[in-house]
């Protein structure tokens, strides 16, 4: 806590207030407003990109700020580790990557505040002032979700965010799926949450501290234990490190949609556009592999949760990547898209690539809120469809979206030189070096390899499917036009999808021997940093070995050049598809496996068994528990109470003697109990 | 002050105040025979009983009985037949105050009432053998105290000469009180009997020295200190003595039944604190007699809380449920005497002091509403009190607060004051297997006692009236008292602190 | 009745001789009074005269008869000065050596004229308020009203 609240970071507050401020204001006054309210959420949000960007430069100016705000509650239990007394606070923790996590929050939440101007207002829809008051209380959340300095607080805000995306979602609450999607992700995440709920109580109540940073955090802690090779719980130390971490890890994959808790992700595109760019692709889903960075040395001190991280990253990658091949929804593909791309930061992470994590962090949360934005200006355009089957030949009608949207496509796919190219081999290789000596990351990096040619398959899919050949619809020969309001956050994003990969050229520093990989600079602390928090701090924490396949630079190469080859494979094998004036679909290709992709691997069906066919009996049963033995124990007692009061009532005849009788009788059983007791009568 | 130059006699001024009142009450009813000048009468007794409270309160503040200060200490008054100690004080201002609070309602309740100078110089009368039982050191002194509280009493009970209900119950009040009253004073003989004094102090000396042939008298001792038991539970209206209670609550007039249910209930237990405390040291009288005799307490704790909520939870009259209740709330109380075999007993003895206190405004208020309720002539039943709320909001509102806090629920001091005995019983049953189920019932018949207090409640505030009700009069008196009640019920929680801490030293100056 | 031995000079003397004594006068008085009556009084044979207690209680039948309440405000009236002289007896024997003692002669008769008065009281409210009037019938007490 070197740092005090003097200077630019006495600001950092105002990051969050802002748009809460909005979000009250909104609440209050929307109805009345220009616009609908749109206004406050854009001054706000514009006001929090700012402070961030302060933030960031006084970071980059070597600073650093960790402060608590408020401490709410504190108990003087004694903890595993014996420490005395717990506080639980409010504060507040700006480092390196939260700085550029709020940068990113913010700046995308601004461009999607002005899209909305075109995407919601424009197109006359009701439920305005509703739509930004819970933007804004969304914004507010993820900006204190990010720069948050403990793990409860992180959990509480991380269950606000959660709460704000099931209210948007279900934003268009008269229809019959928007309801059950919000119900779905609610439920679905909640599941995890409960993990991490669990996972948040353990480590408070091993380490007796729940702090992310400094000497008194629990990750502090933990090294400390397994150093002293404390045993917690009856475990060792690292398996409980383990334990816990993985219990966290539960509210991580509920988030940010991983195997097997993905299936709300493409349930939630029932909200709307905005929304999903703004939450379900590029921060609130991106919250779970925040955390994960968040708290890296915790992580970094158990090879298994990392190998496990890796595994289900690298998995998911590949799982959901197949099935956004045969997805006919624009928005569904991008979904399936997200999930995957979500994968390989987990990947990356997963196999202590804490640089290559975040690096592809950064750039999805721009390519992908570009895509989804680009998306949205496509069902502008054409008059709210969003199947990719009526499109088509929009590219020369609506050039700034189709060029926006080809970059956003080429960085997803990673095509190279954008920017997801370079954060996708960073991954990668980090996967392949740690996959050469551990048999389990191999894997993990196959999945992933192997996905990079369904990314590209299926991005251009998309991008030809929609933009080339000929119009296949009455729509998409007239379609809509878009105003500035559209327009301006994509040209921002796609700017920033071409070149946000510049931070970090890894390959062409190791070529080069230049001093350009600029994040990872900035992720180690070279322009500021809170001790411990720094890529060196985890890498020298993490015990995975790495091994090279000749030397390093060939290594890199082999990497990159084989993640660029199925990746332009990828894209030249939709461009002989799909690239023809007169697409068809091709299914016949896939046999069986059409069925199975196009039910995504029956995931949603065998969680409907398990809610149905298990938690339903169990539920019942629980109920009917509940109505006979509890219900019939309580109603007993009562029941029973009340007869015994009948009959104690009744020893009050109303006739004196009896009275005299029973007080006597009373006075002389007294008596023979204390008598024999004393032994009087001996 | 001038405590100092007072002659030692007068720090029994509360007590002899109000036998002063009772006098003077006489001396105008001789004057004016069947006088029915009921503001003169009942200011006669409002004046008493507030001037005892008055110099009860300046005592206490002054530090009359109040340890380690020169010249203030315990004041010892006849040979020690007499004693006025924080104790004693702190018990002369329970009566003193219920006394005032039921002689206001009087003034109200006893309109057309034929025998006013009796009612009132009895109740101060009673009033004063309850303030000498406070003071008394003496099992003698004791004995004629208790009498002095019973026999006004029982004349009080049946002072309704034209209700059936009311002279029954003094009948049964009457040969219920002599049967234990008999009991009472073979004990008291057979005490002496064992130790050879009467004097409180001088008992507990003989014990402790094992003088002469107390020790071979073991299971006479014992059969005395359990007759002694039997006329405290008799007083307190504890199991299996407390027969006379709810018929007598039922049928005497219902101030007098606040009266005896707060006042005389709180004087028959700073006549077992004092007994037990100073007469009988536990681990003296323990190897004599070869049993705690904290163990009768608590047995007998748990029956009567367990039998006056039980017998209160179904019911019907209004009245006889708030007797019953009554003997409940005896049974808290009482575990303040078993709990003194335990480290930390004093504590748990100065919180049912507590309870007593706080129990004397809200129970006495309680009962006040019944007798608003007989004012008005509404009936008896829970059903009869049906949307009373509709007519009568303040009085209702005061009733809801008592049985709120009779049940104790929170913020009301009842709660308070059964939080803390409950608090401080846990704390000092930390390895005390019977004081852990003391715990237990106590947390059981609260739970239930909130059942048929709510009970009431809902049918004063949500319950339709059964009938069309006019205008319900305000009498000033009953309004006053039952408003005051009250009002002091709900204050004294932030005065909780000088209250607590009061009650504390006054037990743990009893129990070193 | 207070009877107090001296102890005797005459060492030999039983103590049962003094009790026999007692005993004979205690025969004595009854027979003698009845005795001295029945030489004085003049014979007028009556029915109420042959009843055991002249009051007009008969003693024999059931238990549950009534008996007129004033013969229980008497008694109490009586209580109050047998309770009355109960406790002057002894302070009468301790006042005389409580004044040799020099104790102030308010220490030593106020407490005594402060319980008298306290009877009095007692006394004179039970008188103003009709205890010791005979009671009537109610359509005595109706007659009376005016």
């Amino acid at each position: 806590m070197a740092a005090t609240a003097t200077g630019p970071f006495g600001f950092a507050p105002a990051i969050a207030v802002f748009p809460l401020v909005a979000f009250v204001i909104t609440l209050v006054f929307g109805r009345h407003l220009p616009k609908k309210g749109a206004l406050p959420g854009i001054l706000a949000t514009a006001g929090s990109l700012v402070v961030s960007v302060v933030m960031f430069a006084a970071v980059a100016g070597g600073g650093e700020h960790h402060t608590t705000l408020y401490e709410w509650t504190s108990g003087a239990a004694t903890s595993e580790t014996m420490v005395e007394g717990i506080e639980f606070t409010f504060g507040i923790l700006i480092d390196p990557l939260s700085a550029l996590m709020l940068v990113i929050v913010s700046l995308v939440a601004l461009l999607v505040h002005v899209f909305s101007l075109g995407y919601m207002n424009a197109e006359g829809e009701t439920g305005l002032r509703r739509y930004y008051a819970e933007l804004g209380l969304f914004t507010f959340s993820m900006l204190a979700f990010v720069f948050a300095d403990n793990l409860l607080m992180a959990f509480m805000f991380f269950e606000l965010v959660g709460l704000c995306s099931y209210l948007l979602i279900g934003f268009w609450f008269r229809t019959e799926s928007a309801p059950s999607a919000a119900k779905k992700a609610f439920l679905v995440t909640r599941f995890g949450d409960y993990f991490f709920l669990i996972g948040v109580v353990a480590i408070a109540a091993t380490f007796g501290t729940v702090g992310f940073a400094g000497e008194e955090s629990f990750v502090t802690a933990a090294e400390t234990a397994i150093d002293d090779g404390t045993t917690l719980f009856g475990f060792d130390a690292e398996t409980w490190v383990t334990i816990t971490g993985l219990l966290v890890l539960g509210g991580v994959l509920g988030k940010s949609a991983q195997f097997p808790f993905h299936t709300w992700l493409p349930d939630a595109m029932e909200g709307p556009t905005t929304v999903s760019a703004l939450i379900h692709a590029a921060t609130m889903v991106a919250a779970g592999v925040y955390l994960v960075a968040r708290m890296f040395g915790y992580y970094a001190l158990s090879p298994t949760a990392l190998a496990i991280i890796a595994f289900v990253g690298g998995f998911t990658a590949l799982f959901a990547a197949t099935m956004a091949v045969v997805k006919d929804d624009i928005k569904q593909v991008l979904a399936y898209s997200t999930i995957s791309q979500y994968g390989y930061m987990m990947l990356g992470l997963g196999v202590g690539g804490y640089v290559a994590g975040v690096f592809h962090l950064m750039n999805h949360a721009f390519f992908k809120a570009l895509l989804f934005l680009g998306a949205g200006a496509v069902i502008i355009l054409m008059h709210h469809e969003q199947d990719m089957w009526e499109m088509g030949g929009l590219k020369d009608k609506a050039p700034v979206t189709y060029y926006t949207f080809l970059a956003g496509a080429l960085a997803l796919a990673g095509i190279v030189p954008f920017s997801g190219f370079w954060s996708k081999d960073e991954v990668l290789f980090d996967a392949l070096a740690v996959g050469l000596e551990q048999p389990v990351i191999l894997a993990a990096y196959a999945m992933g390899l192997l996905a990079v040619f369904f990314t590209g398959f299926y991005t251009f899919r998309m991008v030809f499917l929609t933009f080339h050949g000929e119009p296949r619809s009455a729509a998409a020969e007239d379609p809509h036009s878009v105003g500035w309001a559209v327009k301006v956050p994509l040209l921002a994003l796609g700017t920033l999808a071409t070149v946000a990969g510049f931070a970090n050229l890894a390959p062409v520093a190791e070529l080069l021997h230049a001093d350009i990989t600029f994040l990872e600079f900035w992720l180690d602390g070279k322009y500021g940093a809170v001790e411990g928090l720094t890529y060196h701090a985890y890498h020298e924490t993490v015990a995975f070995e790495e091994g090279v396949i000749g030397s390093e630079t060939t290594t890199m190469l082999l990497s990159a050049g084989l993640s660029l080859g199925l990746a332009l494979a990828g894209a030249f094998t939709a461009h002989t598809l799909y690239n023809v004036p007169e697409p068809s679909r091709h299914t016949t290709k896939l046999g069986g496996a059409y069925r199975v992709l196009k039910s995504n691997y029956y995931q949603d069906e065998y969680q409907v068994w398990l809610a149905e066919g298990l938690t339903l009996p169990l539920a019942r049963a629980a109920d009917r528990f509940d109505q006979t033995v509890i219900d019939g124990v309580v109603n007993g007692t009562s029941t029973i109470s009340l007869f015994g009061s009948d009959r104690v009532k009744r020893i009050q005849t109303g006739i004196v003697t009896n009275y005299a009788a029973l007080l006597v009788g009373g006075f002389i059983g007294l008596l023979l109990v204390l008598g024999y007791l004393g032994g009087w009568f001996a | 002050m001038a405590v100092l130059e007072l002659p030692d006699w007068m720090a029994l001024a509360p007590a002899l105040i109000l036998a002063g009142t009772a006098l003077v009450l006489f001396l105008i009813d001789s004057i004016e025979p069947h006088s029915t000048n009921r503001t003169l009468l009942s200011g006669t007794a409002v004046a008493g009983s507030l001037s005892s409270l008055a110099v009860a309160v300046w005592f206490t503040v002054a530090g009359v009985g109040a340890t380690g200060i020169e010249n203030y200490g315990v004041i010892d008054i006849m040979n020690g037949q007499f004693v006025v100690d924080q104790l004693a004080l702190y018990f002369m201002i329970i009566i003193a105050v219920v006394t005032a609070l039921v002689t206001v309602a009087s003034y109200d309740y006893l309109q057309d009432h034929t025998y006013q100078a009796e009612y009132y110089s009895l109740v101060v009368l009673a009033a004063t053998g309850m303030s000498m039982m406070a003071a008394s050191n003496s099992l003698v002194t004791i004995f004629i105290a208790l009498e002095l509280t019973s026999l006004p009493s029982y004349a009080l009970v049946a002072i309704l000469k034209d209700n059936r209900g009311s002279v029954e119950a003094g009948l049964k009040y009457f040969l219920i009180g002599a049967l234990s009253s008999a009991i009472f004073v073979y004990g008291v003989s057979l005490v002496y009997g064992a130790t050879g004094s009467l004097q409180l102090t001088r008992i507990a000396t003989v014990l402790e020295s094992g003088d002469g042939a107390v020790g071979e008298m073991g299971g006479l001792l014992g059969l005395g200190i359990l007759m002694l038991i039997g006329g405290v539970a008799f007083k307190t209206a504890s199991v299996p003595f407390h027969f006379w209670a709810p018929e007598a609550y039922e049928g005497a007039p219902a101030p007098i039944s606040a009266f005896l249910s707060s006042a005389s209930k709180a004087a028959g237990f700073v006549l077992a604190f004092r007994v037990f405390t100073t007469a009988f040291p536990l681990e003296a009288t323990t190897g004599i007699i070869g049993v705690d005799w904290t163990l009768v307490f608590a047995i007998l704790a748990i029956v009567t809380m367990t039998l006056g909520n039980f017998a209160a939870a179904t019911q019907e009259n209004v009245k006889r449920m708030l007797a019953y209740s009554s003997i409940g709330h005896a049974g808290y109380v009482l575990i303040g005497l078993a709990a003194l075999s335990a480290d930390g007993g004093d504590l748990v003895m100065g919180a049912a002091m507590m309870h007593l206190l706080v129990y004397g405004f809200m129970n006495t208020g309680a009962f006040l509403f019944v007798g608003l309720a007989e004012y008005w002539g509404v009936g008896r039943t829970f059903e009869d009190y049906n949307g009373l709320a509709e007519r009568a909001p303040f009085a209702c509102g005061a009733m809801a607060v008592f049985m709120f806090s009779l049940a104790g629920v929170p913020p009301f001091s009842g709660f308070w004051s059964k939080y803390l005995l409950y608090t401080e019983l846990i704390n000092a049953a930390a390895d005390n297997t019977v004081l852990l189920v003391l715990a237990a019932a106590l947390v059981i018949n609260s739970a239930l006692s909130l059942y048929y207090y709510s009970r009431l409640v809902k049918a004063l505030w949500i319950e339709e009236p059964l009938l069309d009700r006019d205008r319900l009069a305000q009498p000033t008196g009953l309004y006053a008292a039952v408003i005051a009640a009250a009002v002091m019920t709900v204050v004294l929680l932030p005065a909780f602190g000088p209250v607590a801490d009061a009650a504390l030293e006054a037990a743990a100056a009893v129990v070193a | 009745m207070c009877v107090r031995f001296e102890p005797s000079n005459v060492t030999e003397m039983n103590d049962w001789i003094a009790i026999g004594a007692l005993a004979l006068v205690g025969v004595l008085i009854p027979f003698g009074m009845m005795a001295v009556s029945y030489l004085l009084r003049p014979t007028v044979p009556e029915t109420s005269k042959r009843a055991t207690y002249e009051s007009g209680e008969i003693p024999t039948g059931g238990t549950r008869i009534r008996f007129n309440i004033q013969y229980y405000m008497v008694a109490l009236l009586f209580v109050v000065f047998d309770i009355e002289t109960v406790l002057l007896f002894p302070w009468a024997v301790a006042y005389q050596d409580a004044l040799a003692a020099d104790i102030p002669l308010v220490r030593a008769l106020g407490p005594m004229l402060l319980f008298v008065a306290i009877l009095l009281v007692g006394l004179a409210w039970a008188w103003r308020t009709g205890a010791v009037q005979w009671a009537r019938t109610p359509r005595q007490l109706e007659s009376d009203r005016p």
